[in-house]
């Protein structure tokens, strides 16, 4: 392994005027689980390593109770979403998704942050904020700004971000009425496990409780990156959400996919995997708006 | 009750505390002063000729204290059974596995870099990757010299009439099975330390599951160098895992050896997690082509297996594999007429060695898939098929095999009470069976099947125990504690097992066949008895007593149905050592087993008994995504008698874990003689997560010659696993998966064909 000096800063600001010093010799770093590996493996070889992870405030995770805004700080690790009753209960996708990363020792040391900034297509954490339509905040020499969480992306392993730009964090607009978002990573294993596929939906209905009014399919390692189905999403928009159209947007969104095959999976099983899990994630969103309602009635 | 104390006790693993304390020291700690770093340049290529090479930068680096390359090796340098495989290539490559350099530094850093300076020049072969095609007639060589792919080894037997019994049988089905490479991710990656004396006598720090073998290897490699008549000690450190990996010395113990003796100092050469996926030895991959019939009745007629072995481009024990794949073609089951024929073939793949079960897996794979085939043809229920065929205490199997305890028919009870219990199945559920045979006496494989012990007894009351057999996690050291606790009335506690060391150890042919605690605790119990009887003789003199009239239990000496005539066995020790003439106790016993080698037709009675047991599973099949989940696991096995059922019951979840992973998820998956899958990421070993539910039921059958009546179990647990798993996915959605492993990709491929059949 190549080695490095780490760097700690305790400032946003400082971070990035210590990027400005060391260029493209540093790499932030968060809980490392993708950072180091690379360096031990030789795939990248920093001569510094700036350690967001003393920086205070980054690791907010709260939702604004006026505006029903959601804020993840980029340093929130997969473990504190996981164990949020606040994310179990009202935010499933994200639970479903964080929950199977790793294992608990990845989860415990692994950030939402370093996960999107990583940018694999098969980035769990993705998924759902896309589906949630989550915006990144952003920090760099030239100040802050904002991107959509789907427009983060370009390739494998390149985001938007210029060198030296931070991640903030993520913010969630309030959930419409009647929303219910589920997850699944399909593989093989239950643990230590990158998806064969990734998929998340997220439907928000019409008081008649059937009626799409929104409708988001999210796909991971369908492409270059976590990318949206948007022809699924057109069809399920408008109107009554049953199995039948679900499998037709399934085979939409397999259809508009770019799966592969790999060591991992082959493409014609992930195809097959988009089609019967989009169906099978959307009759569990429907399930968990029906509950709701259900819960809501009882209250009134 | 066994009437025994501490025979049957779930002691907990003797060093488990040490371990989990993460205090145990692996080959991984072994740190001696002025210690320098190996590392191994591997081939680029699958098969090539190596036309130049130029070391001259790594030399020039400074830290680097020798390179070798194929041109330093001495030239009867060769390896394994087959002597193919000299530690370093001079010539040509045949696989990418292929050692071409290796370099000594004084830091793993250093000689990582020297490494990446060697250039090496290759002229591009063509390459043969797949065993069938290899046997064609213009097939590429991947030896030239042997003028063959196929290997001169003569896996070829036939009893009775095969084609006169398939003419006289009811039913006949056949069919062809094709397993794969799997590796046994040892936890421990592999590594040594080798490092000469003054006058060059070497020693050897391990990993190894044959320590007296090893050293055999290892003199050899001496009197090559030049070193005829120079001593070697092998030293094992804690193992962190066998499974069979470690039953044959590798180029990277030879290197290490050469380079210590270039630099005249301690050379270390450890793995990393890559090298350990690619450059060790994986279970043997076999395409099998089955046929297999009965009478009107279910009884099996015939048997006739032929076989074509990936030997890859080198050859380890994977080779010699189908001698123990005989066991379950000629004896699982009664089937009086048998024809087995086997082919390793030369390719340009990886290469295998022993792996848990030794082929057993791989023929028992076919063998009980086609069994559960079979039985659909004849109409017969499965489980009732197996037991119209089950073997039976008293049998004589077609090759030979004496069969003197044997559960099965009461694993099949166990198994079927345990899996019919449950709720009734649901849609996409299904159950299936499988049963194994192995040797459950150890097996004469090399000249002697034996182990040696010595004992010896300090002022304290304690005993110090040098097996010549090897503890690598499955729990040798508690085998030997209690058994020897039990014959001298002690605890576990007072036994140290001492089992690392060739200069204080005795001999023993390895921790292999499951036959540790048959052999080595046959040897240590040897050893018991007989410093019992001295003591005892003592004891009568003491106690004006005969030797009959005393007993030994809770540390104590006493004579029989005479309370007031007792004392503590420390006391008589230290009576027997003060005393004018005084003497110290110490046994010894070399115990070898009336196992038979195979004779010219490969008849013998290969082991003295055999362990057996019944696999059953119930799976749900998900029809939409092919993914397999295993609901309930049963294995039932005969044991003999379970000297330590907690230890016990590990051997058998971990070799079920193990079996499901062949089954269902693991595969070093190689293209073009390149493995696609070096790491824990993608290949699919089962996580703790994974596991599931496993009931264990111990059948005893206290077996004459086992010591307190009991059996290897060691292998067992990996053997059934695939077909049972293939049979219950079968019963579940009616598909019958025949390649290994049974992917969700496969079922899902064979749910859709059937579906469009219909
Ligand atoms: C054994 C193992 C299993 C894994 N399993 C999964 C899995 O199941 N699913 C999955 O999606 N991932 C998995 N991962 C990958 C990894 O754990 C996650 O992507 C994790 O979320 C990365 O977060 P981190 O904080 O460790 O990132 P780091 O390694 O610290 O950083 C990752 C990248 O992001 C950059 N970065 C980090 N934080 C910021 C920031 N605030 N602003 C700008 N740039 C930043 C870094 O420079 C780096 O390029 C696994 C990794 C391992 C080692």
């Amino acid at each position: 392994m190549k080695p490095f000096t780490l760097l700690t800063p305790a400032t946003v600001e400082e971070a990035v005027a210590m990027f400005g010093q060391h260029k493209e010799t540093a790499r932030y770093m968060a809980g490392g689980t993708d950072v180091i590996v690379k360096v031990k493996e030789g795939w990248m070889g920093p001569d510094y390593l700036i350690n967001l992870k003393q920086i205070p405030g980054l690791d907010e995770l709260h939702k604004n109770e006026n505006t029903g805004e959601l804020t993840i700080g980029s340093l929130v690790t997969h473990a504190m979403l996981e164990q949020s009753l606040l994310i179990r209960n009202e935010y499933p996708i994200i639970y479903d998704a964080v929950s199977n990363i790793g294992s608990l020792q990845v989860r415990n040391m692994g950030t939402i942050g370093g996960n999107l900034i990583n940018a694999v297509p098969s980035a769990d954490g993705a998924i759902p904020l896309i589906a949630l339509d989550g915006t990144a905040l952003l920090a760099g020499p030239a100040g802050e700004r904002s991107v959509p969480v789907k427009d983060l992306f370009v390739k494998p392993y390149e985001t938007v971000l210029t060198p030296g730009e931070i991640l903030r964090k993520i913010t969630i607009p309030a959930q419409a009425k009647r929303t219910g978002s589920a997850y699944i990573k399909f593989g093989r294993r239950a643990a230590m496990e990158l998806p064969l596929i990734g998929i998340g939906v997220l439907l928000v209905v019409d008081e008649d409780l059937v009626t799409c009014t929104r409708a988001r399919i999210c796909l991971g390692v369908a492409g270059p990156t976590p990318r949206r189905a948007q022809k699924a999403e057109d069809l399920l928009e408008g109107k009554p959400v049953t199995a039948t159209l679900l499998t037709e947007a399934g085979t939409l969104a397999a259809e508009e996919s770019q799966v592969r095959d790999s060591v991992r999976g082959q493409a014609w099983h992930r195809k097959e995997m988009i089609r019967v899990q989009v169906r099978r994630m959307g009759i569990k969103c429907l399930d968990i708006i029906n509950q709701k309602a259900q819960q809501t009635g009882r209250q009134v | 009750m066994s009437g025994y104390n501490i025979v049957g006790q779930r002691v907990p693993k003797l060093d488990a505390a040490q371990k989990a304390m993460g205090r145990a020291e692996y080959i991984q700690d072994v740190k001696l002063p002025g210690m320098l770093y190996g590392k191994i340049l591997y081939s680029k290529y699958a098969h090539a000729k190596i036309t130049a090479m130029d070391i001259s930068r790594a030399l020039a680096l400074p830290g680097v204290h020798a390179v070798l390359t194929g041109k330093d090796i001495p030239p009867k340098m060769r390896m394994g059974f087959y002597k193919d495989n000299p530690p370093l290539k001079a010539d040509k490559v045949c696989c990418f596995r292929d050692e071409v350099a290796a370099v000594a530094a004084v830091s793993e850093q250093v000689a990582k870099k020297a490494v990446s300076l060697i250039e090496v020049e290759y002229e591009v072969l063509p390459a043969v990757f797949d065993p069938e095609a290899a046997m064609e007639k213009d097939a590429t060589l991947v030896h030239e010299a042997h003028k063959t792919n196929v290997l001169k080894l003569p896996w070829k037997l036939h009893y009775g009439d095969v084609e006169a019994a398939e003419k006289d049988s009811a039913f006949v089905v056949e069919d062809r099975f094709t397993t794969t490479w799997v590796t046994h991710c040892c936890l421990s990656t592999s590594g040594a330390v080798a490092l000469f004396d003054a006058s060059d006598n070497l020693t050897v720090y391990s990993n190894t599951q044959i320590p007296s073998l090893a050293q055999k290897d290892f003199l050899e490699t001496l009197g090559a160098m030049g070193l005829k008549g120079k001593r070697v000690r092998v030293i094992k450190p804690v193992i962190g895992g066998g499974f069979g990996s470690k039953l044959d010395t590798y180029a990277y113990e030879h290197i290490a050896i050469l380079l210590a003796h270039k630099c005249r100092k301690p050379v270390k050469i450890l793995f990393d997690r890559k090298e350990e996926f690619e450059a060790t030895s994986t279970r043997q991959p076999t395409v099998i082509y089955i046929r297999q019939g009965c009478d009107k009745e279910g009884h099996l007629t015939f048997r006739d297996i032929r076989m074509v072995l990936d030997n890859g481009g080198r050859t380890s024990w994977g080779a010699t594999t189908p001698s123990v794949m005989m066991m379950p073609i000629t004896s699982l089951y009664r089937v009086p007429n048998v024809r087995y024929n086997a082919k390793c073939v030369y390719t340009n793949n990886t290469y295998s060695q022993a792996m848990r079960g030794y082929g057993n897996p791989q023929a028992t794979f076919a063998i009980e898939s086609c069994m559960d085939m079979l039985a659909q043809k004849a109409g017969i229920d499965p489980v009732a098929f197996r037991r119209i065929n089950q073997n039976e205490p008293g049998d004589e199997t077609p090759q030979g095999f004496k069969i003197t305890s044997c559960g099965l028919a009461q694993c099949i009870d166990a198994v079927e009470k345990e899996l019919t219990q449950g709720s009734p199945l649901e849609d996409g559920e299904g159950i299936g069976y499988a049963s194994l045979i192995h040797v459950g006496g150890g097996a004469r494989i090399y000249k002697s099947d034996g182990c040696g012990a010595i004992l010896k007894m300090d002022d304290y009351g304690r005993v110090d125990i040098f097996t010549g057999g090897t503890d690598m996690g499955q729990g040798l050291d508690n085998m030997i504690a209690q058994i020897v606790a039990e014959e001298l009335g002690l605890l576990a506690e007072d036994i140290n097992v001492v089992h690392s060391d060739t200069d204080v150890c005795p001999w023993d042919v390895g921790a292999h066949a499951s036959r540790s605690t048959f052999v080595a605790g046959n040897a240590a119990l040897g050893a018991a008895r007989r410093a019992k009887q001295t003591l005892l003789a003592f004891g009568a003199k003491l106690f004006e007593v005969a030797p009959e009239d005393l007993v030994m239990e809770n540390r104590t000496v006493s004579v029989k149905n005479d309370p007031e005539k007792t004392m503590p066995v420390d006391k008589l020790l230290r009576k027997a050592h003060f005393s004018p003439g005084g003497t110290m106790l110490m046994a010894d016993y070399f115990y070898d087993p009336p196992n038979e080698n195979m004779g010219k037709d490969f008849r013998c009675n290969l082991s003295v008994t055999y362990s057996f047991g019944v696999h059953g599973v119930r799976v749900h099949v998900d029809k939409e995504t092919g993914k397999v989940l295993v609901k309930n696991y049963v294995a039932a096995h005969d044991v003999g008698r379970a000297i330590n059922p907690m230890l016990l019951e590990g051997q058998v979840y971990g070799g079920v874990i193990m079996g499901l992973g062949y089954a269902l998820s693991e595969e070093v998956m190689i293209k073009d003689g390149q493995i696609k899958n070096p790491n824990f990421r993608d290949y699919k070993l089962f996580t703790a997560k994974d596991a599931v539910p496993i009931m264990a039921p111990v059948i005893e059958t206290h077996d004459p010659d086992g010591p307190f009546g009991a059996k290897g179990i060691g292998e067992p647990g990996c053997v059934p696993t695939a077909p049972a798993v293939a049979n219950a996915i079968y019963n579940a959605v009616g598909v019958r998966i025949k390649d290994l492993p049974i992917t969700p990709e496969k079922v899902l491929a064979a749910i859709q064909e059937q579906s469009k059949g219909s």
